[in-house]
């Protein structure tokens, strides 16, 4: 830049120069003539005529500068693309390769940048923290809590060193009195007044929640989602100023939220005060955004030191859990959680494909470097430069790496449109969005650059070097003589094997656990089972006594009418909605005390429960009708739950607490200090807990539902036609029942289960497909290498046969070279995965990560994709004619 | 390979410039004439042409130049060899020899061959 502007700022007094120095040059000459007895007239002719034209002089020393900066330059692409445009084989196969690795990384990068950098549009989301509760006296995390109390929330707001703002949210369901019906609105949230002003994003239309809507005498006021505005009111901007009866209180609607902004996932927004919105009986969630520096864990341990120095003063308020610790998580991994493992995984394979991608391209360079040495070696002799020649072949690798990585963009594009639409809902917060953007952008053309120089350097380097003499005379070619080259090329060959490998074998064991989760013999049968969960209306929890009745004569006459229902075999109703993620609670058996935890996954059930399920009793009896309606304290346990607590006895009879019931938490609708005798045993059948996703036969017991008065009621029915067609008859059933029970959620069992597939196949199905890539890469660089070898080893193999080898043993000698090659891959490639797939471990369930079966499928993989690589080459040499090879030199 | 040959040619020009500058500092005029005398005329090229060369060879940093005072009392551009000049008039002349002897090797070679 400085130069240009130099160059400007200087040109008269160049210009200047250059006239007075050409000035010179002509009167010089024009004085020499004139001694010699020419007349001036003739003397100026003569000198004019010899000098040339001075303006083209003139040009031309202008463009010296230029031409020693640029031209060369220029011409050096000019060269790439006419040699690229020669051998076209080359420019397709690696134009392809790179393309293919670069558009890889581009999707894989856009996702690390939109999930890691970009994923919330909240003003400086990723200092945004959100809390928990953990209680140290449980290790399954059920008892964990993310919300607080109005005396914690109080002290943390007081006495926090480390935040700038702290917000408070909790989720609602109010009640909507439209005038002629009353029905209730979908979830929203009420928040404190400086919500909106912390996520920093201005309404669409009319005005967001300020710190004016909560003072005594504000009229009550909401604000909406852009979604919902679509749906319910088909964006009528009309519906600004409008006043919705919200749980009894008329509350006018002030603004739009734009698409992006979904806080909490919520539809709606009403502000409350904040000892309003702690007092009010929500649970109220903490979000905070750190003062710039502060760590997530300094922040998590200031709140920790707060919450238990304020515990010893009031330990009934706060933190009633005693053994606690207060844990913060950023904002972010808190909506992502255990998608950033998969995207690392991801960000490890695409680079490993990078690697193949160019090592292959490199590859070919060399091949190619090797075809070209008696040009370059003539070059050199006519006056060009190494520096000349390095810099041509590298001009020429980055053409290469541009145009392959335009494809490459282009590919990512669409690639990312497919893999937005794999990744399973719920993955990702609402407000990500998955696309293209400048970064990202400018990070491929930096792989570009750095692709361009890996691919370029290693032959460019390689063909300069050495004596030029032999191959100008081309005495270079033929027996004897080691392939040029040829150890770096080999080397490239293997290493590609051995990072194809560590891709397959990561894809191969992700495909094992795939196959091991889905294949799981869960115990019962998910085929033909609908379910559904009801949402009840605040009618249901007025007192406590009168709600559990109601509660349960509601399960019970919806049951019955189920059971109604043409097309149904069997009903049940339970608490935890599929897939089967179940609470687990301390079990007390009476008379057998014990040291340890004994964690027992249970559930409020009706009798129709294990036929339901298909269930097979093993001994004593299932719950009678008569156990549930009169909610007798009886319980079936499984066979894990009598092999762990009762390993030499009968556990029929035995009587047992589950410890759960007597929580703060639960003890408003749970019966207290209640002993369940156990009158059966079941089969076992796999759940889930909340920490660990794989299958497992967990210890169970199963109460009826009715000792309980919950609100969670999920009803199951077993049909003999297609389940989603009931779905319907159900509806109708619970609004006959009570028209302001509605369901929440439904669907069948078999789909709910599928849903939580959802998340390992798009990891393995990317994964995959980068192996696969992979795989055709290296066996291209397997065939180009061998393919190479056998146009070198022509005349040896012309002698060979002259000789009277016989076309077996050629083939055999060609086939035994390219394996060694994939040998050597294949030791390597095993070292470097028994290293590596260890980093998997969270995202594989069910197998090791050093599983036999896997390393052993993908060896057989890569040899199989070997000999193929190198059956034509091989298959060209055993059909070599003597006569003609001989004839070669 | 046109551009070879002008690689060549602009690479055989300036070997001989940096040569005759390498005997002592002098302006572009006196350079030509040199040039001239001592190939007997052999390049015949127009004396214009040795100014784009100079101001190239200038760029590179092989050769440096100052405004002086001429034997005609006139003020002239006096180029003279900097050390890198010399070096790489040194690389210049070596692999001109050692072309030059390849191809009087191979051209006996092929005599011998004929016989």
């Amino acid at each position: 830049m400085m130069w240009w502007l130099h160059r400007l700022v200087h040109k008269s007094r160049s210009e200047n120069q250059l006239d007075k120095e050409l000035q010179f040059h002509l009167e010089r000459q024009v004085d020499d003539y004139v001694k010699t007895g020419l007349p001036t007239e003739e003397a100026w002719r003569r000198a004019r005529l010899e000098f040339g034209g001075v303006d083209r002089v003139k040009e031309e020393v202008r463009d010296t500068r230029w031409e020693t900066r640029f031209d060369n330059l220029w011409r050096d692409f000019r060269y790439a693309f006419r040699s690229l445009g020669r051998d076209r084989r080359f420019a397709v196969i690696a134009i392809f390769a790179l393309a293919l690795g670069i558009g890889a990384s581009t999707v894989v990068f856009s996702l690390v940048y939109n999930v890691f950098f970009d994923a919330l549009p909240y003003k400086d989301f990723n200092r945004s923290v959100v809390f928990a509760v953990h209680n140290l006296t449980d290790s399954s995390g059920s008892k964990d809590r993310e919300f607080f109390s109005p005396a914690e929330v109080r002290a943390f707001r007081e006495q926090n060193q480390v935040f700038e703002d702290i917000i408070g949210y909790a989720l609602m369901r109010p009640t909507y009195d439209a005038g002629k019906s009353i029905r209730f609105f979908p979830f929203g949230a009420v928040v404190t007044s400086n919500t909106f002003n912390y996520l920093g994003i201005p309404p669409l239309m009319g005005r967001a929640i300020s710190e004016g809507d909560v003072t005594a005498d504000a009229p009550a006021v909401f604000v909406m989602n852009y979604r919902f505005w679509q749906r319910e009111f088909d964006g009528d901007p009309g519906v600004l100023g409008k006043v919705f009866v919200l749980n009894g209180k008329p509350t006018t609607l002030i603004g739009i939220m734009p698409a992006q902004f979904n806080a909490f996932s919520a539809n709606f927004w009403i502000p409350v005060p904040y000892d309003q919105a702690t007092s009010g009986g929500y649970q109220l969630h903490l979000m905070g955004r750190l003062k710039p520096g502060v760590s997530v864990q300094a922040a998590g341990a200031d709140l920790d030191s707060i919450a238990h120095r304020a515990h010893k003063i009031k330990p009934d308020e706060i933190s009633p859990e005693n053994k606690f610790a207060i844990v913060a998580d950023t904002l972010l991994d808190s909506l992502i959680g255990n998608f950033k493992k998969a995207l690392y995984a991801l960000l490890v394979a695409v680079l490993l494909l990078l690697s193949i991608a160019c090592s292959n391209v490199a590859n070919l360079s060399l091949a190619r470097a090797s075809l070209r040495e008696r040009e370059i070696a003539m070059r050199v002799t006519l006056g060009a430069t190494h520096g000349r020649l390095i810099r041509q072949l590298l001009v020429e690798s980055f053409v290469l790496a541009s145009v392959a990585s335009g494809v490459g963009c282009v590919l990512a594009y669409f690639g990312l449109k497919v893999v937005a639409a794999l990744i399973p809902a719920g993955t990702l917060p609402e407000e990500t969005v998955i696309r293209m953007n400048a970064p990202v952008l400018l990070l491929a053309l930096g792989i570009t650059i750095v692709t361009a120089v890996l691919c370029g350097l290693a032959p460019a380097l390689h063909a300069v070097r050495g004596d030029l003499q032999p191959r100008l005379t081309g005495s270079d070619k033929g027996v004897g003589q080691s392939f040029r080259h040829g150890n770096l090329r080999a080397g490239l060959v293997v290493s590609e094997i051995a990072l194809s490998i560590v891709l397959l074998i990561g894809a191969g064991l992700l495909m094992r656990s795939f196959l091991v989760l889905t294949r799981v013999d869960l115990g019962f049968d998910p085929k033909n089972v609908l379910y559904f969960v009801l949402n009840l209306p605040p009618t249901y929890n007025t007192d406590l006594a009168g709600s559990l009745q109601r509660k349960n004569a509601l399960t019970r006459q919806l049951l019955e009418r189920m059971q109604a229902l043409p097309g149904v075999t069997s009903v049940a109703e339970f608490a935890d909605p599929p897939p089967l993620e179940y609470e687990v609670s301390d079990t007390i058996i009476l008379g057998k005390p014990h040291a340890d935890r004994r964690e027992t996954q249970f559930e409020m059930c009706s009798e129709g429960y294990f036929q339901t399920l298909g269930l097979p009793l093993i001994r004593g009896r299932f719950f009678s009708e008569d156990d549930v309606s009169r909610a007798r304290d009886v319980m079936v346990v499984n066979e894990a739950f009598s092999r762990q607590y009762f390993p030499n006895e009968d556990p029929l009879g035995h009587k047992v607490k589950l410890d759960i019931f007597d929580r703060p938490y639960f003890a408003a609708a749970a019966p207290h200090e209640t002993y369940f005798e156990i009158i059966g045993i079941v089969h076992d059948y796999k759940t889930r807990s909340y920490n660990n996703p794989s299958w497992r036969s967990f210890p169970q017991a199963f109460v009826p539902y009715s000792v309980a008065g919950f609100n969670w009621r999920t009803f199951m029915a077993r049909t003999s036609v297609n389940p989603s067609s009931l779905l319907r008859n159900m509806a109708q059933e619970v609004r006959d029942l009570d028209p302001g029970v509605q369901i929440s959620t439904s669907g069948t069992l078999e789909a709910s289960l599928q849903e939580f597939y959802r998340g390992p196949q798009f990891e393995l199905v990317a994964l995959a497909s980068f192996a696969i890539i992979g795989l055709a890469l290296v066996v291209i660089g397997v065939f180009s290498v061998m393919a190479y070898n056998v146009s070198l080893q022509t005349h040896e193999i012309g002698v060979r046969m002259a000789l009277g080898a016989q076309q077996g043993s050629i083939l055999k000698m060609v086939l035994a070279r390219g394996m060694g090659l994939v040998a050597a891959g294949i030791v390597i490639g095993l070292f470097a995965s028994y290293a590596l797939t260890r980093y998997l471990a969270s995202q594989v369930w069910g197998i090791s990560t050093t599983d036999p079966w896997t390393f052993a499928a993908v060896i057989a993989l890569i040899v199989f994709a070997g000999v193929a690589a190198c059956l034509l080459p091989a298959w060209h040499a055993a059909r070599v004619d003597p006569l003609v090879a001989l004839r070669y030199e | 390979m046109t551009d070879d040959r002008t690689d060549f040619l602009k690479g055989t020009l300036d070997m001989l410039v940096l040569k005759v500058v390498a005997l002592g500092p002098n302006h572009g005029y006196a350079i030509a004439q040199r040039l001239k005398q001592i190939s007997k005329d052999f390049f015949q090229v127009h004396q214009g042409s040795l100014y784009p060369a100079l101001h190239r060879l200038e760029d590179r940093g092989w050769l440096h130049a100052e405004w002086k005072e001429s034997e005609t009392g006139r003020e002239a551009k006096f180029y003279s060899l900097t050390k890198k000049g010399r070096e790489q008039l040194e690389t210049e002349v070596r692999k001109w020899e050692r072309l030059s002897d390849a191809v009087a090797l191979i051209l006996r070679a092929a005599e011998s061959g004929a016989k």
